[in-house]
């Protein structure tokens, strides 16, 4: 058996003169999960809406579980599920009646169709509230079982679309665990997010998407170790910033490189605190007025930042 | 407080009037509406008029000469035009029942072989009438037949009793006139004559013969299914609604992944509200056959007049959900086009008193043909067979509508 349960090569996605996804290659193993990480827009979802055959590739093939998305689409959609972004639950239906509908989408009926719907409801702790409306529970039940949804009929990928958006923390906790335990019983898990605290908890690799291209792809542990220490970021009155001071600061001990910016400088360090009492010597003996500062610790919104210029979320 | 009021005010119109199509369709959906209803209700309220007279076809096989005294009377009426011939030939009383059977007039005059020669037998039998029929169209409402009667009978009754009373003032005169010295007899300007006794003409109303009419609608053949097709046809908002709701909640994209054929998603969602459809129809022609004692006539050609509507109603609504980007203009143009057409398609108002042009229009309704159908059943006895026709142009529509529906639909938008 292939170790790959996703193999994807070259995908574009194309909408008018737009290029959404710009020629994605990435491949994802059997049992992990997998991230896709990236600020609103990314295309991330547009990536998975191709793996999920919702969207027909401009360029590109793309495999799962060994089948061709566009050609064996039919094959594909039996063994994937997926949890969209929204709320895709009829909200006047109890939770029991939403989950018997989708069960019987995938063929399910009879004892079998209950004895499943039993323990997804289960899985998600809303056992006790099954025959409530749907338009009467919290927001973390609702994402609850929006992902028991995807999880009737046990497929072998589940492709889970930023799943926590607008739960409160304990709610999210429960997900994570939801999430984890369906690792560990085996399912391959596609999960995206614009929350990097998610990412680096939960993910086994990640790909960093932005602009519809994959700027980075690893252990989340190895992408903060090659970033180092964290990053400083110095701003400097009237932007003047001379040419033999930008060299003292590279030679700094705990300093890996700086990166100018008009009027700010990043500074990549091996330890971020070590660096600052460097730097703010060296400012202090040249003379240099610092007007901003900023520590970044290591972690991925600091890769993500430090490989795009961007943040991931709008503060 | 009013701060907030205010902004929030603002901030509506400005996400309603993002969506200039659904906004548009506000306004045009009353102005529409008024157009329409004003046009097509012209022929009730307006008097009629010279230029736009009304059509009163006649057939005249009255072999004495007061038949034809009262068709010039009818014709001098003013807003009247009285119609002797179709296509360019005389009209017969077998053709006068063609075209009141094919829709094409309501109501038409025969004046019989003998209308003369009654009159004539009056003043010598008092119990001498003539009879003068109206084919008429069983499904043209009271309203509409009365004023027309009324004309047909106060032209006649002059032209008959004029006739009459000459006869009997010669007659009554010369026996007067005949016992009285001759310096004694009044000049006869003076002398009033009543002519007392039944009436001379009277009015019978026929249906065409091939109609198998044993009695003439009631107020709720009339009613019931114009108002069934209007409701039947606001499934289409709800339809159209549901699929754009379960495109924006991001239910349609979970079935979407699902390994379900698309046409087997669009069945299903088309399905429940063809039964809704069929429901709503059982329920209103139920509710008026058990509580106001409706006769329903043949079932199996009410059950085919009804499948082929709900799948009209279905396919309009499929279209709109594919045709309409969102929820708002899917609203609005569902309201317009379900007052529109049902107001051109005779379900708000017979189409016989429209305008013509506007009937013409009408029968490129649905609506029209769901009514004709359901008159056919109800009002003229037709069975399956009579049915047929109609039956055939609302599955035409239906055709239609799911085709556009179906190939403009966008899945995955």
């Amino acid at each position: 058996m292939n170790k790959n349960i996703i193999e994807a090569k070259g995908l574009v996605k194309r909408y008018g003169n737009v290029d959404a996804v710009k020629g994605l290659s990435f491949a994802i193993q059997r049992g992990e999960i997998f991230g896709f990480l990236g600020p609103n827009g990314a295309g991330k979802t547009t990536t998975i809406s191709m793996l999920s055959c919702l969207l027909e590739p401009t360029q590109g093939t793309a495999l799962v579980a060994e089948y061709d998305v566009v050609k064996a689409s039919t094959e594909v959609r039996r063994r994937i599920g997926l949890v969209p972004q929204e709320l895709a639950l009829y909200p006047t239906l109890s939770a029991r009646d939403n989950l018997n509908y989708f069960g019987r989408i995938y063929g399910l009926c009879g004892r079998a169709l209950r004895q499943r719907v039993d323990e997804v409801l289960e899985m998600v702790n809303l056992t006790e509230r099954a025959k409530a409306a749907v338009k009467t529970y919290s927001g973390g039940m609702k994402r609850r079982l929006n992902i028991a949804a995807g999880l009737l009929h046990q497929p072998e990928v589940l492709f889970l679309d930023e799943p926590t958006v607008g739960v409160d923390p304990q709610s999210r906790n429960a997900i994570f665990e939801h999430v984890e335990r369906l690792r560990d019983e085996g399912m391959t898990v596609i999960y995206t997010t614009h929350y990097m605290e998610e990412a680096e908890r939960l993910c086994n690799r990640v790909a960093i998407i932005d602009e519809g291209s994959v700027v980075a792809l690893d252990t989340p542990r190895k992408l903060i170790a090659d970033l180092g220490g964290g990053i400083i970021h110095l701003g400097v009155a009237n932007g003047r910033l001379s040419p033999d001071l930008l060299q003292q600061i590279r030679s700094l001990p705990q300093v890996k490189s700086t990166t100018r910016f008009d009027s700010k400088i990043e500074v990549e360090t091996v330890h971020a605190q070590k660096a600052l009492v460097h730097l703010l010597e060296l400012f202090n003996r040249t003379n240099t007025e610092i007007t901003a500062l900023q520590v970044l610790e290591p972690n991925l919104e600091t890769v993500f930042l430090h490989l795009t210029g961007k943040q991931l979320r709008d503060h | 407080m009013i701060q907030q009021i205010m902004s929030t005010t603002w901030k509506d119109l400005k996400i309603l009037f993002k969506d200039f199509g659904g906004v548009a369709l506000l306004f045009v959906m009353p102005l529409m509406f008024i157009i329409v209803m004003s046009t097509a209700l012209s022929g009730l309220f307006d008097d009629t008029t010279d230029t736009n007279p009304r059509l009163l076809p006649v057939v005249n096989l009255d072999r004495g000469g007061y038949g034809a005294e009262v068709v010039a009377a009818l014709d001098s009426i003013d807003g009247i035009k009285v119609e002797t011939t179709w296509e360019d030939a005389a009209l017969t009383r077998d053709l006068a029942e063609t075209l009141v059977a094919n829709g094409d007039r309501s109501v038409i005059v025969v004046f019989p072989s003998d209308f003369s020669a009654q009159i004539a037998a009056r003043s010598e039998n008092e119990e001498a009438t003539a009879t003068i029929e109206l084919i008429t169209d069983p499904a043209v409402s009271v309203q509409f037949i009365a004023p027309i009667q009324g004309m047909v009978l106060g032209a006649a009754e002059r032209v008959a009793e004029t006739q009459v009373a000459q006869a009997q003032i010669a007659s009554t005169l010369a026996s007067v006139f005949a016992q009285l010295p001759a310096e004694m007899r009044p000049s006869v300007d003076r002398i009033a004559i009543d002519v007392e006794g039944e009436s001379v003409v009277n009015l019978q109303q026929v249906a065409p013969a091939e109609m198998n009419i044993t009695v003439y609608p009631d107020t709720y053949q009339q009613n019931v299914p114009g108002y069934t097709v209007l409701g039947v046809f606001f499934i289409v908002g709800s339809m159209a609604g549901s699929i754009l709701e379960e495109k924006r909640d991001g239910t349609f994209r979970r079935l979407l992944v699902a390994p379900l054929p698309r046409p087997i998603l669009l069945a299903g969602k088309i399905l429940p509200y063809y039964l809704v459809n069929l429901i709503q129809i059982a329920l209103m022609f139920g509710t008026a056959h058990l509580l106001f004692g409706m006769s329903i006539g043949n079932p199996v050609a009410l059950a085919a007049i009804s499948m082929a509507l709900a799948s009209t109603a279905t396919g309009l609504g499929i279209m709109l959900a594919a045709l309409g980007k969102t929820e708002a203009q899917v609203s609005g143009l569902t309201t317009l086009l379900t007052l529109t057409l049902s107001a051109l398609g005779g379900c708000l108002m017979p189409t016989y008193i429209m305008p013509s042009f506007l009937q013409t229009i009408s029968q490129f309704t649905p609506h029209f043909w769901a009514m004709q159908g359901f008159q056919d059943v109800l009002v003229r006895g037709y069975g399956l067979a009579g049915i047929l026709p109609e039956a055939g142009i609302l599955l035409g529509f239906a055709a239609v509508f799911f085709t556009i529906g179906v190939w403009r639909f966008r899945f995955d938008q």
